[in-house]
């Protein structure tokens, strides 16, 4: 399993696609900053108005910025452990949103849908999750995988 | 194994560097780059003081009772010394003759492309996030009015309450604003002209006969 795993092309297919995903999704929030600040306040994570706006500002553009590398296979693991900080405590943010959606509104779990600040609309929370869990799973593998096919610099910093 | 994981994480953290430094500056040079120090959400004592995330733009079977919200935006509206207005009111001051001189001014709080989809014919645009480009025509247009009616999209936008305050903050006395809480969702479904495009465009769609 682990052999099939760790084969070159598996690699390139998961940074193709957590890189495609993660482009697209930034440069729609980048493109659209006060819809994604609007978004993140609802979260209610934070009282500082300078947090929060330097979050909504930042993170799509950054987000943007891993895209591209995991896409040119630029410090792939790098980028693949950022996106997995990225990527964990959003999914834990929009799994305690959902629990109190559910619990204040008495509405079956997987029936909530809101617009996380993912980037695509509106979304069925269930989905958003699983596809967390999948997007999680592509990016510890490039983290512990040894793919080097089709990098354009895959170490920045080289081993010794 | 140790070199091994110091190794990304010192490639995570230049990463993190150089993806943090094209951040900020993708957001300074762009058009619609957010202000990292100005509070959007004055007057809210947590990052989302006015109501429980819980309940907040959730799908619609979360919504509850209509007639509750809008009490519940009534009371909030009081407390920061806003009126709330209906329907009604809003129709009789938009058919008031006033309007045409202006001592009546609407004015809209979305944004550049939800106005020129459509908005109140005449109404002034203030999208508040982007104030230095809509604020001197509004607050010029607000001066000789003696009734200001701010709008949004209606049901849980709160855009039309900020920009109401911020126009508060801005000189334009408390009394003389108030809030159509239906918003342009209530104009459009009772059939009522919209204005599509530049203010005064002359481009009308909608009334019913």
């Amino acid at each position: 399993m682990w052999r099939v795993l760790n084969h070159e092309w598996v690699g390139v297919v998961a940074r193709w696609i957590l890189g495609t995903l993660f482009f697209l999704m930034g440069l729609n929030k980048a493109l659209h900053p006060v819809d994604f600040l609007k978004i993140l306040r609802e979260y209610d994570f934070t009282t500082s108005h300078v947090l929060l706006n330097l979050i909504a500002a930042a993170l799509p553009w950054f987000e943007v910025v891993c895209g591209l590398l995991l896409l040119g296979g630029v410090a792939v693991r790098g980028s693949a452990l950022l996106l997995i900080g990225m990527l964990v405590p959003f999914t834990l943010a929009v799994l305690g949103r959902a629990m109190a959606i559910h619990a204040a509104n008495s509405i079956p779990f997987c029936a909530i849908r809101f617009d996380c600040g993912c980037g695509a609309g509106e979304v069925i929370v269930c989905h958003k999750l699983l596809e967390n869990t999948a997007l999680l799973l592509l990016a510890t593998l490039l983290l512990i995988g040894r793919s080097h096919r089709w990098c354009l610099i895959c170490d920045l910093v080289k081993p010794k | 194994m140790g070199r091994e994981l110091k190794r990304v994480l010192l490639e995570a953290l230049v990463v993190a560097a150089m993806g943090l430094a094209f951040a900020l500056l993708a957001n300074l040079a762009s058009p619609r780059g957010l202000s990292l120090s100005r509070n959007y959400f004055p007057g809210t004592g947590t990052a989302h003081g006015f109501e429980s995330s819980a309940n907040s733009k959730v799908n619609p079977a979360a919504n509850g009772d209509g007639h509750l919200a809008q009490g519940n935006v009534a009371a909030r509206l009081k407390e920061k010394g806003l009126r709330l207005i209906d329907h009604e009111q809003a129709l009789q001051l938009f058919r008031d003759p006033q309007y045409e001189l202006e001592s009546i001014v609407f004015v809209d709080a979305r944004d550049d492309r939800h106005y020129a989809e459509g908005h109140v014919p005449g109404a002034y645009q203030f999208d508040r996030y982007y104030p230095e480009k809509h604020l001197p025509a509004v607050l010029a247009a607000c001066q000789n009015a003696t009734n200001i009616i701010v709008y949004c999209t209606g049901g849980d936008c709160e855009d039309s309450e900020f920009a109401a305050l911020t126009l508060k903050d801005s000189g334009v006395p408390l009394e003389r604003l108030a809030v159509y809480g239906g918003g342009m969702t209530e104009w459009v479904e009772s059939g009522l002209p919209v204005e599509i495009g530049e203010r005064r465009s002359g481009t009308l769609r909608g009334a019913k006969p």
